[in-house]
């Protein structure tokens, strides 16, 4: 037997109601080894009424990211703390807004992944189907261990910057992508994109606390791509001049 | 015909900005609790307006802390090696500042509100001059940073 503690903020269906802590006790020689495993079989069995997001079950989709035990992860790919007379504290992703349980709301997070126009930008007119964007291997090479980015935002939830400053500052999963976008070989805008981090508050808000790269459940580098974004930054000046801006 | 108007208007509901940016399912909760959503999206401040290419840009701030740091790396050994009076007054500007890009990089992290950060941020305009003034004021009628921290060390 373990206990699982998990946080019920609110019930949204009735006015007023006090977030509180719960807990539920899993039997593990029942349980599959993952804390998602825990939490499905609490749901089946014990309370079908908590809430939380789940999709593949293997670390690739993002959806069940959580804070287990203090640390922003996966619930999927994190394992059931196996010492039995421990509690694991399960809470949302810190400093989100709550829609239900361990369930944020990400709209900001997605709005501001938008803002950075994740996506190949050409300045010549594209027919599409005409041809393909061929890439050395060099180049390709580059865009490993950003491209792998789920978006699961345990990262940007996890910066104190973004806890005090996420309405202004793009916080470092998005920042990770600016990045990818700034230094991919077949892509003609850097400079625009560079351009639209030139105020105190989209990148600058960053000063490598690095919780984004400790807490990271694929192990990638937000800290680092945001570090070479204004290293790249630091030659604005003459980028913009050289793309006549 | 209606169900051609349900169709296009739906689609255009699921593909457009309002639906990638909000949960896909509003709860009925909302109505009665309009703080608990994001109810706008805040994006970054700049975004709207032309670029801008040239002036103090928040990058070249970036770049001139990363000078001065280094700087007074290099200033501060020399200034106690030579003991020359005029790199008394380099280090007294060159901390000043420093501390000041500091502190204000504090102050824009926290300090939240309409009025209150304006407040904040002269007050530590005046706090910064306020040192730089009392520094240079050492340096003229007293011995000097350098040697008054010579001094401090020999106590």
């Amino acid at each position: 037997m373990t206990r699982i503690l998990t946080r019920r903020p609110f019930d949204p269906d009735k006015k007023g109601t006090k977030p509180k802590m719960v807990t539920y006790e899993v039997d593990l020689n029942k349980c599959g080894p993952m804390v998602l495993d825990a939490l499905i079989k609490i749901k089946n069995e014990d309370d079908p009424t908590l809430t939380f997001r789940r999709s593949c079950r293997e670390g690739i989709c993002g959806s069940c990211a959580m804070n287990i035990a203090g640390v922003n992860t996966l619930a999927c790919i994190c394992k059931i703390d196996a010492r039995v007379n421990k509690t694991t504290k399960i809470y949302p992703l810190p400093h989100m807004y709550i829609i239900k349980d361990l369930v944020p709301d990400m709209s900001n997070f997605y709005a501001q992944y938008k803002e950075i126009e994740p996506y190949l930008k050409k300045k010549e007119t594209v027919n599409y189907g005409d041809k393909q964007y061929f890439q050395s291997v060099e180049d390709r090479a580059k865009l490993d261990g950003l491209y792998e980015c789920i978006l699961c935002a345990c990262c940007t939830t996890s910066c104190p910057s973004y806890w005090w400053n996420g309405d202004k500052y793009l916080g470092p999963a998005v920042l990770m992508q600016a990045y990818r976008w700034m230094i991919d070989s077949r892509d003609d805008f850097q400079v625009e994109r560079m351009a639209k981090l030139q105020d105190p508050f989209s990148i600058y808000r960053c000063h490598t606390i690095m919780n984004c790269t400790k807490t990271c459940p694929k192990s990638l580098n937000p800290g680092r791509a945001i570090a070479e974004v204004k290293k790249l930054m630091a030659a604005f000046k003459g980028k913009a001049k050289a793309a006549s801006l | 015909m209606a169900a051609a108007v349900f169709l296009r208007s739906s689609r255009a509901f699921m593909l457009g900005p309002r639906a990638m940016t909000r949960t896909f399912i509003k709860p009925r909760h909302t109505l009665g609790h309009p703080a608990l959503l994001t109810t706008t999206i805040h994006t970054s401040p700049q975004h709207d307006q032309q670029i801008q290419t040239s002036g103090f840009l928040a990058s070249s701030h970036w770049n001139a802390e990363r000078v001065l740091a280094t700087g007074l790396l290099l200033a501060f050994p020399t200034a106690f090696i030579t003991q020359c009076p005029a790199l008394d007054y380099v280090l007294a500007a060159g901390v000043t500042l420093h501390g000041h890009w500091g502190l204000q990089q504090i102050v824009t992290d926290y300090v939240h509100g309409d009025m209150i950060p304006k407040v904040a941020h002269a007050s530590l305009y005046g706090l910064s001059i306020a040192a730089f003034a009392g520094l240079c004021y050492f340096n003229y009628n007293d011995v000097g940073i350098v040697k008054g921290i010579l001094e401090l060390w020999k106590l």
